[in-house]
């Protein structure tokens, strides 16, 4: 019985392993293939069934004017944007978080969870609901088409995930220790960074891979706010197509752009198996 | 170290509805300086709101809180200069064992050496010395919980250190040892400590002074021989003691004696100026004595049940419809059937209305 178990977990755990690896190595192969090895036969192995070439890498970094596409700037925007909206996001959301999570807040019927609540619907609303009033206030101030208005938005679309993940988080953390933390001679906000803060940072980290995450991979509304200016990732990929796909170019694209979450997984990883926070209490 | 004072204090968790319940009655009461003082009484009495109410956790609705007669009711708990534990070990988890007991001091920008010394001498009553440098995460709950303490303890001039509870999730032979620990620290500190149970070994064994609480209500403050042998009301009869008081239905029958289903039971009490006839008569079981002779104060009663504790032998005895407990001699040779039990007049503590009188 337990034989079979562990014959079956491996079984799924090496078919879903394929399942997720092969459309990588599909990608790894393609983007050294030219448009012949693309089109006229199915091939696999590099030097034997075809002859690799870096032109599908090669013409990412190339300026237009000389045939290329140019994806550094709008990948480097795309970092940008993604880490300062991520960053300000973790440090808004997390005093948010915890004050909805230590204080009692009333305001007519409103209450903490209402507050919460209303932080999640924001991401519970299709996106195409909040695509008008953003181009409207984004024209309106002047910041259509920039990096700064991008930053906006995406705090916007980032914050709940930080507020929800940390309120949770926070909830966790028994009061006693800000309590004892108060006793031992802390103010409240030495409390909260002295004491409460370091115990939080696997929901931090756990906030910031999220709020990275869904940063870097957001295509609509990179897609609905920037015309010619500014160009994130997302959308100067989807650009790459044309009339007669450049399955070469679009896969070492592809690539790159997962590249940054597949290291933040690792590092995460690392660290939520690392970090937790058993031993707080008890 | 400081005399605390509660004047007037009261407190509702819903002081602004239209009929506020009270989690602690209005009560007054003066801790002194560098005693050792136990609360006791079951969950939900208020004790822990109590406690809070002088770390300044929680604000009471009414009343005065002085520390050495100075008003501390509006002072926020950093500022009180107090200690309190609570039932469960809380500690820094990302800090190691030093800097745990060290953080107070820190707090309060103490110099390196005296926060060294602090912890040091602290560490070694706790016996927590091998651990400084280990992350205090990775020890056990009771170390975790000394922890705890020590943090109270490491301020010299705290003006109190409440305990919630503290040894719950310690084991009975080391918790022997810390309380005799934090009476050694107390007579050596002159530290007012309070100590919040509902476990009246640990209330008696540790405090010069026991506070009963129920419902919200301080019910008696006594010496732990005052609270067993004259318990002002029948809760704390109940309530203090293994077994309980018995407490017995009776009649004022004349000047000094009750009657329980007709039988003469003479007490101390003078109860000519009682209103009501009808009284309860509480004695507790240690008091009562197995007798050869039907006589004076004797109730026969049938024998129903012998359990041995080893040091002593509990007697359930049917008398009619009442029940009476009665701990004796665990040598006393003793046969089910029926038995004389004495009651001695000076033991009996009578009560109108569930009170003392």
């Amino acid at each position: 019985m337990e034989k079979l178990y562990t014959f079956l977990k491996y079984t799924f755990i090496t078919l879903w392993t394929v399942f997720i690896v092969a459309p990588f190595l599909w990608a790894v192969s393609t983007s050294f293939k030219d448009f012949q090895s693309v089109n006229s036969k199915v091939t696999y192995i590099p030097w034997l069934d075809f002859e690799p070439t870096l032109e599908g890498w090669r013409v990412l970094v190339k300026s237009p004017a000389r045939g290329g596409v140019d994806i550094v700037e709008p990948y480097f925007n795309s970092i940008f944007v993604t880490c300062t909206a991520s960053l300000v996001s973790i440090v808004l959301g997390t005093l948010a978080a915890y004050a909805l999570s230590r204080f009692t807040f009333k305001a007519g019927f409103v209450r903490n969870n209402d507050i919460t609540f209303f932080f999640i619907s924001q991401r519970i609303m299709p996106p195409i609901v909040l695509s008008i009033p953003f181009f409207i206030f984004l024209s309106t101030i002047g910041l259509l088409d920039s990096l700064l208005g991008l930053v906006v938005v995406y705090i916007v679309l980032l914050m709940p995930i930080a507020v929800w993940i940390m309120v949770d988080f926070f909830n966790r953390v028994p009061k006693e220790l800000d309590e004892t933390a108060l006793i031992d001679g802390c103010n409240p906000y030495q409390a909260f960074y002295k004491v409460v803060l370091p115990n939080s940072i696997p929901g931090l980290i756990v906030a910031g891979m999220f709020c990275i995450i869904f940063g870097w991979i957001d295509f609509f509304f990179a897609f609905i706010l920037t015309f010619t200016e500014v160009q994130l990732l997302p959308v100067k990929v989807v650009a790459l197509n044309s009339s007669i796909t450049p399955w070469w170019s679009l896969s070492a694209s592809a690539l790159i752009s997962v590249a940054p979450l597949i290291i933040v997984a690792f590092v995460v990883e690392r660290y939520l198996s690392k970090g937790n926070l058993s031993g707080a209490l008890k | 170290m400081a005399k605390i004072d509660l004047s007037n204090i009261s407190h509702s968790y819903n002081p602004n509805d239209a009929n506020p319940t009270y989690a602690l009655n209005p009560f007054s009461m003066t801790w002194e300086n560098g005693k050792r003082y136990a609360i006791l009484g079951p969950s939900g009495c208020g004790k822990t709101t109590m406690l809070n109410i002088v770390s300044g956790l929680v604000k009471p609705s009414k009343g005065n809180i002085l520390f050495d007669e100075k008003d501390v009711t509006n002072l926020i708990t950093e500022e009180r200069n107090i200690a309190q534990v609570f039932q469960f070990p809380v500690i820094y988890s990302t800090m190691t064992v030093y800097d745990n007991l060290a953080f107070p001091l820190k707090c309060r920008n103490f110099s390196k050496e005296k926060i060294d010394e602090r912890v040091k001498s602290v560490s070694d009553t706790l016996r927590l010395s091998s651990f400084l440098n280990l992350p205090a995460r990775k020890l056990t709950a009771d170390q975790k919980q000394l922890i705890s303490l020590g943090r109270g303890l490491v301020r010299e001039d705290v003006a109190g250190v409440l305990m919630d509870e503290p040894l719950t999730v310690i084991d009975p032979d080391l918790k022997f040892r810390l309380r005799r620990n934090l009476k050694e620290i107390n007579d050596q500190y002159k530290t007012t400590l309070v100590y919040v149970t509902h476990d009246q070994n640990e209330a008696m064994t540790f405090a010069d002074n026991i506070i009963v609480m129920d419902q919200g209500e301080i019910v008696q403050v006594g010496l732990p021989k005052d609270l067993f042998e004259r318990p002002k009301t029948t809760f704390v009869g109940y309530f203090i003691g293994s077994p309980a008081m018995n407490i017995f239905e009776s009649q004022v029958s004349s000047e000094y004696s009750v009657k329980i289903n007709n039988i003469e039971i003479k007490t101390n009490s003078n109860l000519t100026k009682l209103k009501d006839k009808n009284v309860k008569l509480g004695i507790r079981s240690e008091f009562i004595n197995v007798v050869e002779k039907e006589g004076e104060n004797t109730i026969k009663a049938s024998l129903t049940r012998v359990e041995d504790f080893g040091n002593f032998k509990l007697l359930t005895a049917n008398m009619d419809n009442f029940v009476i407990k009665s701990k004796v001699d665990r040598e006393l040779p003793i046969s089910i059937g029926d038995i004389n039990l004495y009651i001695p007049p000076e033991k009996c503590c009578v009560y109108e209305n569930e009170k003392l009188i």
